[in-house]
C-alpha cells in the first residue's frame, strides 16, 4: 500500500488498526458514561406547577392571607410532599403572592397587621408589604410567586417568579 | 498540541518505547490460536465493568431504603442508564465464563509451568477475586433474587466445623442479612476488591 509516497507496512497497519479500535471503544464507553453522569443536570429539574390553595372568596377583602400549599415533588429517585406557606393578597384582578420562607434561615415569617410588615420570629428579620427586606439579617427580599384566580379558585405556581 | 505534550512526557518517562516493546512488539510463540485471547478478553471485560460500575456509583445508594429505588432509577429514568447496567450485568456473566476458559486453557497447555508459576499463583487469586466480585455484586440491587441468593451464600460457611457460625456472622455483619450486610458487600465490591485486583493484575501480566 502506498500513502504519501511512503510504504505502509503490515505492522504499521495493524498498529493503527489497534489504535482505532481501542479509541472507538474508549469514546463509545466514555461517551455513554459521561452522558449518564451529565444528564441529571438537564433532566432533574425543579418544575413549577399550579397548585390549588383554597377558594378565591377567602382573599376577597384585599388583605394578606396566609395559605398553605402541599404538592408532590420529585428529586432524582426521591418522591415526597413539599409543604409551603404563602402570603397572598388580592390587588384588583391580580393576586400578589409571597413565599413565607424567610431568606435568612428559612423560618416562616408572620404578617404584622399593626405595622403592615412581615416579621420573622427567629431572628427578627423584617420585610415590608412588598416583600423587600428592610431590617435584620435577611439578605434578600421574600420570593415572589405567580398566583391567579381561576374558576373561583386560588391557584399558586410552585416555581419562584422572582427571588 | 497533544502530540507535543506526549513528546514531553515521553522524553522523561520513555513510555512509547516501553509500550512498543512490551505490547506491540511483544514476542509471541509460533502457532498461537484464538484461545490465547481468553485472558485479554477477561481484561477487556474487567475494564468495561470498571467504567460502567463507576458510572452507576454516581447514582446508586447502598442502603436498604434506597438501594432498590436507585437501581430502578438507573434502569428506567436515567438516560442510557439501562444499557450501562446491562453492560455491567452481561460483562460480569461473561467475565466468569472467560476467566474459567482462560484458566482451563493455561492448565491444558501447561502454561503455568516455570518460569510462569507466579502468573498461575496470582491468577488463582484473581479467579477468587472475580468470584467474590460476583457474590458481593449480586446482593446490591436488593431485590428478592438478590436477597435470597445471598441468604443461601452467607449461610454456606455455617456448616464448617468450629469457625463456621462466626464466618457466617462476619459475612452478614450480625445474625441477620440486613443493612450491615448490604453496606459491607458494597464496600467490598467497589473498594476492596478493585484494589486487590490491580495489585494482583500487576503481578499477573
Amino acid at each position: 500500500m502506498e500513502q504519501d509516497g511512503k510504504r505502509v507496512t503490515r505492522r504499521k497497519f495493524l498498529e493503527t488498526g489497534i489504535g482505532v479500535i481501542t479509541g472507538a471503544i474508549a469514546i463509545g464507553l466514555g461517551g455513554t458514561a459521561l452522558t449518564s453522569i451529565g444528564a441529571p443536570a438537564i433532566t432533574n429539574k425543579r418544575e413549577g406547577k399550579w397548585v390549588e390553595a383554597g377558594s378565591a372568596s377567602e382573599i376577597a377583602d384585599g388583605q394578606f392571607h396566609k395559605v398553605g400549599i402541599v404538592y408532590d415533588a420529585k428529586d432524582g429517585w426521591l418522591e415526597g410532599k413539599v409543604k409551603q406557606l404563602v402570603y397572598v393578597k388580592l390587588n384588583g384582578e391580580e393576586v400578589f403572592a409571597l413565599s413565607a420562607t424567610c431568606t435568612h434561615l428559612g423560618c416562616n415569617v408572620n404578617f404584622d397587621e399593626q405595622t403592615g410588615n412581615f416579621k420573622c420570629p427567629c431572628h427578627s428579620g423584617v420585610y415590608d408589604a412588598t416583600g423587600k427586606n428592610v431590617s435584620g439579617p435577611p439578605p434578600r427580599s421574600l420570593a415572589k410567586l405567580e398566583a391567579k384566580i381561576e374558576d373561583g379558585k386560588l391557584m399558586i405556581n410552585t416555581a419562584v417568579k422572582e427571588a | 498540541m497533544f502530540g507535543r505534550l506526549v513528546e514531553v512526557f515521553d522524553r522523561r518517562f520513555g513510555f512509547r518505547e516501553d509500550f512498543k516493546r512490551n505490547v506491540l512488539d511483544h514476542p509471541v510463540p509460533p502457532r498461537i490460536n484464538l484461545t490465547y485471547c481468553f485472558g485479554g478478553i477477561t481484561f477487556l471485560l474487567y475494564m468495561l465493568l470498571a467504567a460502567t460500575g463507576i458510572t452507576m456509583l454516581f447514582f446508586y445508594v447502598p442502603s436498604v431504603d434506597h438501594a432498590f429505588v436507585t437501581v430502578e432509577y438507573i434502569t428506567f429514568d436515567l438516560p442510557l442508564g439501562n444499557p450501562i447496567r446491562a453492560i455491567h450485568h452481561w460483562s460480569a456473566q461473561l467475565m466468569i465464563v472467560f476467566v474459567s476458559l482462560h484458566m482451563l486453557r493455561v492448565f491444558v497447555y501447561g502454561a503455568y509451568k516455570n518460569p510462569r508459576e507466579f502468573n498461575w499463583v496470582t491468577g488463582v487469586f484473581l479467579f477468587g477475586i472475580t468470584l467474590a466480585f460476583g457474590f458481593t455484586g449480586y446482593l446490591l440491587p436488593w431485590d428478592q433474587k438478590a436477597y435470597w441468593a445471598t441468604k443461601v451464600g452467607v449461610l454456606m460457611p455455617k456448616s464448617l466445623p468450629a469457625v463456621g457460625p462466626f464466618l457466617s456472622q462476619l459475612l452478614m455483619g450480625g445474625d441477620d442479612l440486613g443493612a450491615l450486610t448490604l453496606s459491607r458487600f458494597f464496600a467490598i465490591h467497589v473498594a476492596v476488591l478493585p484494589i486487590f485486583t490491580v495489585i494482583f493484575l500487576a503481578g499477573h501480566f
